[in-house]
């Protein structure tokens, strides 16, 4: 049996697909991205790779697209009715988000206790508010719902006209109510528009004669099946830098401490791995100036790249962080990073001869000669990309930790190797092994490692478990789970049954047996006490499928 | 929503170390605040930054402390990664990374005095004194105040500047003879060089809010504005609330909130405070958002409706009686009095007991008087885990005849056997040894 694998990465310009198999790269395809109508890109790349293969070969289709990310950013929303109950503390009303926002008098505490039931007058008058707007979406988030959802479901009870309701708990098991508001409201204002493009993206693969699961890729470099991610659409926001950080460990092995640049024609993105696993963002992604709890690789994203402008001020020779269109080299107007590398001599692109061109009339407007504007633009691009790898490094070990162990003993991330990928890359890697003095490796394929990271990903999901024995509770928010436990439940039953709920999950959305590698986190016991007496324990587990490259695929890439 | 005030905070919850699994002191004591702080996604504002502690180096404790036998003996991990989490704290302010800075660690520090044999009153090395002779070394810095409003007396402090005329010490807190350690009465105020510069204000049981800030307004900001500290820092202990279980106080997380907008403190450091779920995590998060300038009126305990925290009239007229006394003792303080002649020894014998570690501790302690500088310190301590052992100190100010006096001491201690170990802090050279 023939088996492949299809991947998209919907990009700002390009859209790239490819099609791998157990001889590595069998078709990759670059088309022009249509942002106003991501359906039309996405199409035409389906379209032009399956050309000359045999759709029923293709075992699964991941797809990594910007529809729900561009949404959001440009505010093309659906109106969302946002009810939330915060009790005492930072004022609920500076969370607002959207234009129907109501705070709702309730409160839970940090253990889970109901303090005050929810105000049900308040509730009604908001509802009807709502339903007077013709308001068919909502957001329902409470403090401390991860301890204790209570009032997040009744006021879903209270709602059953909604078309979609996206609650607070249900979507992460993290503490942090300004969070779990904004991902709720994300989630619940893209939640229209993302299904009717999913559905529309089974039609088109139905017509292509594709009847492959198909899978969307997340921020954190994992997928979720897309039945799956119809009520967690935004899940789906910000996966264009986990797509190349995965297609990267899918072309090279990684087991050390690594950086990866993804250098492209506007930015670099950063991303870090340590011992050969990508380093995940503490809380979730940030977008749009809101903080959410979708979880996702640690990546940053700089100013530099091929086509970086390059501009003089004085003596001072930059690059970017705008681009002004292509090199000039390649039929731009103004020089860039490229024509720079072009007028040193490290690549000979196109039209070397405009690259020269561009920078001597930089050099007549500046008294700095040509070769030396090129040097310095270059010099500072690559300064620019140290300075911002450092720092990364630096930000990852002064994490704070909570424990003596991990204060004492806690991972120290020293990466000495450099993976480059991106467009630009190999015309990069002298100058960046020379900046850096570590090893640089550009892998084969590097220009569309986006899309074989795409295809390749494997499902994540992560589960915060909490018990507390003195109240018997047991809360896996995210999996819907809350149940009663005896009092002398402990931490083994807690690994134990985190596992089980993981796997159980796993096993219903259709995951591979093979793939339902769990890890655990962390894990934490606290014996409560009350005067001088234990009351119980507090256990938090928290575990994760990592993300990483399925297993079949692994297989064929030899890796 | 953006801090008026950037503010760091040292967040260290040592969630693997206790005292003993059923010790106030344990691993769940920040449990809940964390939680709290998480929640209400503090460390998501902009201009509020987490930082991880540095560790207290050897020189970090011996510079403050003198620890006999010697400092491992004394300490563990735990200890030294709370007091450099004050270092860092400090650093923060002092590079001016931040504004402000908070050190929420554990364990706790304000009842190790000068000399430590053991722990006491569930602290082993004062973290705060380790954090201000660290400043002191590091930075251009003179005059610094530390206010404590942990409910129990800081004795340790109080003992470490006692003869410190430019670090002034506050204390308000529940009055000694209701309370452990029992001491901070109105008269203590600081030794012949340093007269004025101890305050203690001891409260009487039940005091709320009103009561609090009356002290604030009637002594604590009269006394500071006068003393004109480069740096002020707030020992912020959590206990005077209405909810710990071993003291009797009536102070609100919204009280101490505006304590701490009145106090306007460069830098907090966490003491005590045992109510770890029903005080803790609002008090932690009301002073978080004061140091910040954030809005910290919606911040209250889950039962402080239900609570009647109005103060007796009895008990304000009470307090506003020992806050005219404390004021009237302060300004005598400035009046010429009675002291010995500058270049004699003032004497003073002292009896100390480590709660925590069940030792008992004898010292005889001389501050040389000095118009000129602090005076050269020689303590002489004996316990019941130590022989007799000698501690030297020549100050950061020294004169020629403190310095020199405090090599002659340490030539005679070291050319006789009459102490096991003997330790020199001299402050001026930057020299920390153990003999």
């Amino acid at each position: 049996m023939i088996i492949m694998y299809l991947g998209l990465d919907v990009g700002g310009t390009h859209t790239d697909a490819v099609i791998i198999d157990k001889s590595g790269v069998v078709a990759h395809t670059k088309v022009v991205t249509t942002p106003h109508n991501l359906l039309e890109c996405i199409s035409q790349a389906f379209k032009n790779i399956l050309t000359g293969i045999d759709p029923s070969h293709i075992k699964r289709v991941n797809l990594s697209t910007t529809l729900t990310t561009n949404a959001i950013i440009e505010n093309k929303c659906e109106e969302v009715g946002v009810l939330v109950s915060g009790g005492p503390g930072i004022n609920p009303a500076l969370y607002s988000m959207g234009n129907h926002y109501y705070v709702i008098d309730g409160q839970i505490d940090h253990r889970g206790t109901e303090i005050t039931l929810l105000n049900l007058n308040q509730l009604e008058k908001a509802t009807k508010k709502c339903r007077k707007k013709g308001i068919k979406a909502f957001a329902v988030v409470s403090k401390f719902s991860t301890r204790n959802p209570v009032h997040e479901q009744y006021i879903q009870q209270k709602l059953d006209d909604a078309d979609f309701i996206s609650v607070g708990h249900t979507l992460s098991g993290n503490l942090n109510f300004p969070r779990r508001i904004a991902t709720a409201y994300y989630n619940a204002a893209v939640w229209r528009l993302y299904n009717k493009f999913s559905y529309a993206i089974e039609e088109v693969l139905r017509e292509l004669g594709v009847i492959a699961p198909v899978n969307i890729l997340k921020a954190d470099g994992g997928t979720i099946p897309l039945h799956v991610s119809r009520t967690i659409p935004v899940e789906s926001i910000l996966s264009g830098p986990a797509a190349s950080v995965i297609g990267t460990m899918a072309l090279c092995n990684i087991t050390e401490d690594a950086v990866m640049l993804d250098i492209g024609g506007t930015s670099c993105d950063i991303a870090m791995f340590a011992d050969g696993a990508p380093l995940i963002e503490k809380d979730g992604i940030r977008l749009n100036t809101h903080n959410t709890l979708v979880r996702s690789l640690k990546t940053k994203s700089i100013g530099i790249g091929g086509d970086s402008a390059i501009k003089i001020d004085g003596n001072t020779v930059t690059a970017g962080p705008q681009r002004l269109g292509m090199s000039m080299a390649e039929g731009g107007q103004n020089p860039t990073i490229i024509d720079a590398l072009n007028v040193i001599g490290t690549i000979n692109l196109k039209d070397t001869g405009r690259s020269r061109e561009g920078m001597y009339a930089l050099e007549k407007k500046s008294g700095i000669s040509s070769h030396n504007i090129a040097q310095q633009a270059i010099t500072y691009a690559l300064d620019i990309i140290y300075n911002e790898v450092m720092a990364m490094i630096d930000e990852v070990n002064s994490r704070p930790v909570y424990t003596i162990h991990e204060f004492l003993k806690g991972k120290v991330l020293k990466p000495k190797t450099i993976y480059l990928i991106g467009g630009p890359a190999k015309t990069l890697a002298h100058h960046i092994t020379q900046r850096f003095g570590w090893n640089v490796k550009v892998p084969q394929y590097a220009e569309v490692a986006n899309a074989i990271g795409a295809a390749v990903a494997r499902t994540t999901v992560d589960i915060e478990l909490f018990a507390d024995t003195q109240r018997c509770r047991l809360l896996v928010p995210n999996l819907n789970v809350n149940i009663r436990i005896p009092q002398e439940y402990d931490v083994d039953n807690a690994i134990e049954d985190a596992t089980n709920y993981m796997m159980q999950y796993l096993e219903s959305i259709g995951v591979d047996e093979r793939e339902r590698e769990i890890e655990i986190l962390q894990v934490y016991s606290f014996n409560m006490v009350e005067g001088f007496e234990t009351t119980g324990k507090n256990i938090r587990v928290h575990c994760q499928v990592k993300p990483g490259i399925l297993h079949q695929c692994r297989d064929i890439l030899k890796i | 929503m953006k801090a008026k005030s950037t503010l760091g905070i040292v967040f260290f919850p040592a969630f693997d170390w206790a005292i003993h699994p059923l010790h106030p002191e344990r691993e769940e004591r920040l449990l809940y605040t964390l939680d709290q702080l998480n929640e209400e996604g503090v460390f998501d504002i902009d201009g509020i930054y987490q930082y991880k502690p540095d560790i207290a180096s050897l020189n970090d404790i011996m510079r403050t402390h003198f620890c006999f036998p010697d400092v491992s003996k004394v300490t563990t991990e735990s200890h030294l990664i709370s007091a450099g989490g004050t270092i860092k704290a400090a650093t923060l302010v002092m590079d001016n990374i931040v504004n402000k800075s908070f050190a929420l660690v554990r364990p706790p520090g304000h009842h190790a005095m000068k000399v430590v044999h053991g722990a006491r009153g569930f602290c082993n090395i004062n973290i705060e004194a380790v954090m201000v002779e660290y400043i002191r070394e590091h930075y251009p810095v003179k005059k610094i105040a530390i206010v404590d409003t942990d409910c129990h007396h800081g004795d340790g402090t109080q003992d470490i500047y006692w003869h410190d005329r430019d670090v002034l010490y506050i204390s308000m807190h529940q009055d000694g003879r209701t309370l452990y350690p029992g001491t901070g009465a109105i008269h203590e105020l600081g030794g012949p060089n340093a007269l004025g510069t101890t305050i203690n204000i001891p409260l009487p049981p039940n005091t709320s809010d009103e009561g609090f800030l009356i002290a604030m307004e009637r002594v604590v900001l009269p006394i500071l504005k006068d003393f004109k500290p480069d740096l002020i820092i707030n020992s912020a202990g959590q206990d005077n609330h209405y909810s710990d279980p071993i003291t009797n106080m009536n102070f609100s997380a919204l009280g101490y909130a505006k304590l701490t907008e009145m106090l306007n403190a460069d830098i907090a450091v966490l003491e005590g405070g045992y109510s770890i779920q029903g005080a803790l995590p609002y008090v932690n998060l009301g002073i978080t958002l004061a140091m910040a300038g954030l809005d910290y009126s919606y911040v209250h305990e889950p039962d402080y409706s239900q609570k009647d925290l109005t103060q007796d009239k009895e008990i304000t007229k009470y307090i506003k009686r020992v806050c005219d006394q404390v004021m009237k003792r302060y300004e005598e303080c400035k009046k010429p009095s009675f002291k010995l002649m500058p270049g004699n020894y003032d004497v003073r014998k002292k009896e100390i007991y480590y709660d925590t570690d069940n030792i008992r501790e004898m010292q005889l302690e001389s501050i040389m008087v000095c118009e000129e500088c602090r005076g050269v310190l020689k303590i002489e301590t004996t316990s019941t885990v130590n022989p007799l052992c000698l501690g030297i100190e020549i100050p950061l100010d020294a004169c020629d005849r403190c310095q020199k006096e405090g090599y002659r001491l340490l030539d005679t201690a070291l050319s006789g056997d009459r102490y096991k170990y003997v330790q020199l802090i001299d402050r001026k050279n930057k020299k920390y040894v153990l003999y």
